[in-house]
């Protein structure tokens, strides 16, 4: 899931007719001011991250005038919130708010759901686990949609009060709209006020959007490319050649051991990790990669991660009988970067595990390297695991020899 | 017999002029599927493998009646495509596209459910019936010595587990009457407890394999069924993904699908379900042979092996 920042949340709602408050983005102190001078009530000034409970993380302000809101921005812009660093703030006008309640929407199933919980909003979490009978949630049909009738007995199950249901019904609708349209998997809406004027108001609104539909939502590919720092350098690359190289994604998180796992994406990674602790192997690292094209930056920039990561005493490369993959492009990936590296495999035991098309090849890229074992055909996954885990074993005992 | 599909089972592709498509179409005709037409839009006319191509499934099937159709196109074109292929009646849909948008895929599983058709996938490899069939890259360019035929069903979370465990069954002598790879996605069109009851009915399966993953609820489902008792053949399975329990949850290793939510969606918890449940859960493939040949033993169903054992 793609969380968006405010200002990108609150921009789809209005365009979608929906009531929010006024607002906008600033990257400087002085242009928040500009903004607060449009608001007569006071601005709220939020630091600009896509993270939730801001407020609790102190990344939210009230400013009275534009003078309190260019202090308060000046305050939030250039720190770091919870690892985000703060490059811009969203500025807000402030609502006076009657009543709050809390609205979810979330797709992690078959079937989209809804969430509605009547007075409570902000502290959603205490009500699940105190009150969990003032949560109303159902399913929703993806194909017939939300119709105004349901969203009606919902809101009359949640105890809304009658008067204001069918304005409450009618923005459940338009929201629901709004969320499919995004192609969201979340949108919550915390509070939705009623202000004291009487009118429905959406003040706090979040949404994360689906990575993989971002072909129909151009607007929001640099919030994707975004990548977020990660401490270890080596996972940070491999990020990055994930937004940067065409293919299936890649991926590379580091652990404490030192067996590299050099794995595709799906089950049999999965296993042979299961597998090797409970032959008391450490795995160094876990990945994802993506199926061989003919284009293998991924595949290498997973392979330099690995090779790179300092703890290193053995790599398997395991990958289930290639029924569609060509097995001498990833051969001839590890040689190139063993070759480019210097790695010297007399100090670096490697085992493959590569049956499949190009397996003739692949056999005779590695033949006369010393402790590379492309094992035999007929080897099973769990079988290279044990190889190479006492390889790397022998080779550390001997290293303290 | 087998499930999904088999030697007379009419295929389109829809997609078929890409890449992978033209790949799979070959290897699949040669196999023996009866590939009997073709779609992309815009290339009516054409011939890829000598399959004949339409602009759309409705002038396809007006040529061509077909029961299975089997996608290649790209993730964007998911929705349309399988919505095309339900209303021209077919009634399987293999959908072999991956990075398919949720929103897309909970209607079209929706769509295909309410219309009765059976939807495979997404982001799946393949279907195979061994000597008779194979819908998608299952296989690859030597389907028969990875899948020989027999009487154990395959089905798993994973494309690529499914020939592993085939070659496991292969070793203990053992062969497959359909291997089905599910997809890897969070939500697919069917859920394994319903491939399960499909191979309970198939009177050439003598016993089911399993591979399931952490994340979702098709392995607490196929707990479900099989305490209460809606499976009376053997089956045995393999969870992966255990190790993910030493890290934060919500952290994903893999399939989109394998990040543990909640506790019940993890390895540890699906294998003891299963367990309970009376399924014969493995930890490594090499077990699965001997596991299903004592439990088939009990069941009075087969004594011996469907093949002599072959070193590949």
């Amino acid at each position: 899931m793609l969380p968006l920042t405010e200002d990108l949340a609150k921009d789809w709602l209005r365009e979608h007719g929906l009531p929010v408050p006024r607002g906008a983005a600033a990257a400087s102190p002085a242009e928040a001011a500009r903004i607060a001078g449009d608001m007569p009530d006071g601005a709220v000034v939020k630091a600009l991250i896509p993270i939730g409970r801001r407020g609790k993380a102190g990344a939210v302000h009230l400013a009275a005038n534009p003078d309190e809101c260019r202090a308060a921005a000046a305050g939030l812009l250039g720190t770091s919130v919870n690892g985000h660093a703060v490059r811009r703030v969203y500025v807000e006008e402030r609502i006076a708010i009657r009543d709050e309640h809390y609205l979810s929407l979330s797709l992690r199933g078959p079937q989209p759901e809804i969430l509605i919980t009547r007075g409570g909003g902000i502290d959603i979490e205490e009500v699940m686990r105190n009150r969990p009978e003032r949560l109303v949630r159902a399913a929703i049909d993806p194909l017939r949609g939300l119709p105004a009738g349901n969203a009606t007995k919902l809101l009359q199950r949640a105890g809304f009060d009658a008067a204001l249901c069918p304005r409450l019904a009618e923005l459940t609708v338009a929201l629901y709209d709004a969320f499919c349209a995004a192609d969201a998997l979340l949108l919550e809406i915390n509070p939705l006020a009623v202000t004291g004027s009487g009118s429905l108001m959406l003040v706090g609104a979040m949404m994360g959007v689906d990575e993989h539909a971002l072909f129909r939502h151009a607007a929001w590919a640099d919030v994707a490319a975004a990548v977020t720092p990660s401490r270890n350098p080596r996972e940070h690359s491999v990020a990055v050649a994930n937004r940067e190289f065409p293919g299936g994604e890649c991926q590379y998180v580091e652990l404490a051991g030192d067996i590299g796992l050099l794995v595709g994406g799906g089950g049999a990674g999965l296993y042979q990790h299961d597998i090797m602790l409970e032959l008391g192997g450490r795995p160094a690292n876990h990945c994802v990669t993506p199926p061989t094209g003919t284009d293998n930056r991924k595949l290498k920039a997973v392979l330099a991660a690995i090779l790179d990561n300092p703890q290193l005493k053995g790599l398997l490369v395991g990958f289930n009988f290639a029924q569609m993959a060509r097995t001498d492009i990833r051969v001839c990936t590890l040689m190139e970067l063993l070759e480019e590296k210097r790695i010297d495999t007399a100090r670096l035991p490697v085992v493959i595990r590569l049956f499949g098309a190009g397996e003739q090849a692949s056999r005779a890229m590695v033949a006369g390297y010393p402790n590379i074992h492309y094992v035999s055909r007929g080897t099973t996954l769990k079988e290279a695991v044990r190889l190479i885990v006492e390889l790397t074993a022998r080779a550390s005992t001997k290293a303290v020899a | 017999m087998s499930i999904l599909i088999d030697q007379a089972t009419r295929v389109i592709v829809q997609g078929i002029t890409g890449g992978q498509a033209r790949f799979d179409t070959e290897w699949c005709i040669k196999y023996g599927t009866r590939i009997v037409a073709g779609v992309t839009p815009g290339k009516h006319g054409e011939m890829v493998h000598g399959v004949p191509v339409y602009d759309t499934m409705q002038s396809a099937v007006a040529q061509h009646p077909a029961d299975a159709s089997v996608l290649y196109v790209p993730a964007a074109q998911v929705k349309p495509a399988a919505l095309e292929a339900i209303a021209a009646g077919v009634r399987l849909i293999v959908v072999t596209s991956e990075y398919v948008p949720l929103h897309d895929v909970v209607h079209i599983v929706a769509a295909a459910r309410a219309a009765g058709v059976r939807l495979v996938g997404c982001n799946t490899n393949g279907i195979i019936s061994p000597g008779k069939s194979k819908l998608g890259g299952v296989g690859g360019m030597d389907p028969a010595e990875i899948y020989p035929p027999g009487r154990i069903g395959v089905c798993s979370r994973s494309g690529g587990m499914t020939a592993e465990i085939s070659l496991a069954l292969r070793e203990g002598g053992y062969g497959v009457s359909t291997s089905v790879a599910m997809g890897g996605d969070l939500v697919t069109g069917m859920s394994m407890a319903e491939y399960l009851m499909l191979f309970e009915a198939d009177p050439d399966t003598d016993a089911v394999v399993i591979f399931g993953e952490p994340g979702t609820r098709n392995e607490q489902e196929v707990a479900e069924l099989v305490r209460a008792g809606g499976v009376s053949k053997p089956v045995a399975a393999l969870i992966s993904g255990a190790f993910q329990e030493a890290y934060p949850a919500g952290m994903s290793f893999g399939h989109a699908a394998a990040a543990i939510n909640t506790q019940d969606e993890s390895a540890s918890a699906k294998r003891r379900l299963l367990q309970a449940a009376g399924v014969h859960v493995a930890h490594a493939l090499e077990d699965i042979p001997g596991m299903l040949g004592q439990a088939l033993v009990a069941a009075g169903s087969v004594v011996r092996p469907d093949t002599p054992a072959p070193v590949i």
